[in-house]
């Protein structure tokens, strides 16, 4: 799977011909529906693969689960801020109820992370064709994110797609995604399960992905970035 | 249970898996649109779907082992080790905590199950439900507030054959009723 390699055949419902991404343009100014070239570029490299796997790091969605089915991909489903937060409260309780002065009072970022990923993301290698992580990067710890991603480039096939969203400023409220069709998803306000943690700069992309073989990113009207990622 | 009030009635609208048109935008996910063609389910909704021919763990029960047979179980209670019951419909309620893989016609969450589902013709994720397993049947329904976690796989399942009628519901020689909490009586 290469973007560079794929032949890309003429017409309109191809990645070859994008439009202006980010918030569509409405009359009604409550619909929130977002185009996105790389979810178009994302499904034009999946195409080729008979049942290909997705995995979506977002909450479930009847709609999302329908598109994908409809195309003959398999989909899995985990949402990763939520589990993350609640083992963070599970954590803090275990730690509230641990004597004072007990060994592993206080541990490294990295060993909670590790700790996190004993019980998520568990799939054996080379899993999925593709990694729907919306804008989760935005939102986790910093110091934990180089080890999620590891394991997220573990789990991606040879050759697989992730595709992640950045706001290049503090998103102004929390949102849940859903695919709509092949170009657009649905922005969704959804209740705070987690606040802003980091805006990452260009280069600090570039660096969390640094594994992968190449990178496409779109800049949206609302200067959202959406970024592609090859492994 | 004969006394159902007016109007009561399971929830009975046929899944065809056509994408939705998007709802527009709302503050709370719990108050927006049920993204499939599933009617919205409500605690309410789902303890009318008791009926006659059913059998029921309550809430305040809790029963370990395996159950199999042939009626309909709605399970408002905890259950542990393995349910299967193929030709029909289970019901895990909204107070209803499940760790047990199960095996049906037609399965329906509102509360909580650890375990792999798999059902010959439906699987129903309601908006409170908690499932983490595998998800396997043709159809597969999920209302907007649900939480999963696994893989789904819409595909034709093959059962094995219901079991006769005559047997129980509930296999009463595997099952190991754990605690009775008579709060609840």
């Amino acid at each position: 799977m290469n973007w560079i390699a794929k032949a890309r055949p003429s017409g309109a419902a191809t990645a070859a011909a994008p439009v202006k991404p980010g918030p569509a343009p409405s009359s009604d100014p409550s619909a929130n529906i977002r185009i996105s070239n790389s979810l178009k570029e994302f499904l034009w490299l999946l195409s080729d693969i008979p049942h290909a796997r997705i995995l979506d790091l977002g909450p479930i969605w009847q709609a999302t689960v329908t598109f994908f089915v409809d195309k003959g991909f398999r989909l899995a489903s985990e949402d990763m801020l939520r589990t993350w937060k609640e083992f963070l409260t599970d954590e803090e309780e275990r730690l509230r109820n641990t004597p004072v002065g007990a060994e592993g009072e206080k541990i490294s970022r990295s060993l909670l992370a590790d700790r996190f990923l004993q019980s998520n993301l568990q799939y054996p290698e080379a899993s999925f064709h593709g990694v729907l992580a919306w804008d989760l990067l935005d939102y986790f710890d910093v110091a934990v994110i180089p080890r999620v991603m590891e394991r997220i480039f573990n789990i991606l096939h040879p050759g697989g797609a992730m595709l992640a969203l950045f706001h290049s400023r503090p998103a102004p409220r929390f949102q849940r995604y859903r695919i709509v069709d092949s170009q657009r998803f649905e922005v969704l306000p959804a209740p705070t399960l987690a606040v802003h943690s980091h805006v990452f700069q260009n280069r600090e992309i570039l660096d969390l992905f640094a594994q992968f073989r190449s990178s496409k990113t779109f800049v949206g009207r609302d200067q959202v970035r959406e970024a592609l990622f090859l492994k | 249970m004969w006394n159902k009030p007016t109007g009561a009635k399971p929830s009975s609208q046929d899944f065809n898996g056509a994408v939705p048109p998007p709802s527009k935008p709302q503050e709370m996910p719990k108050s927006s649109a049920p993204s499939s063609s599933f009617a919205p389910s409500t605690p309410q909704s789902m303890a009318e779907t008791v009926t006659a021919h059913m059998s029921k763990i309550s809430s305040g029960l809790k029963i370990q082992g395996e159950i199999t047979g042939s009626s309909d179980l709605y399970i408002d209670g905890e259950a542990q080790g393995k349910i299967r019951l193929t030709g029909s419909r289970i019901t895990v309620g909204p107070n209803g905590r499940v760790q047990a893989d199960i095996e049906a016609r037609e399965i329906v969450v509102e509360g909580s199950v650890q375990g792999n589902l798999k059902a010959g013709e439906r699987v129903r994720l309601g908006g409170s439900s908690r499932v983490q397993g595998m998800m396997m049947a043709p159809r597969i329904g999920i209302d907007d507030g649900a939480r999963y976690r696994g893989k789904v796989e819409v595909t034709r399942v093959e059962m094995a054959r219901p079991t006769p009628a005559s047997e129980p519901a509930i296999d009463a020689e595997a099952l190991k009723p754990v605690s009775v909490n008579s709060d609840d009586e």
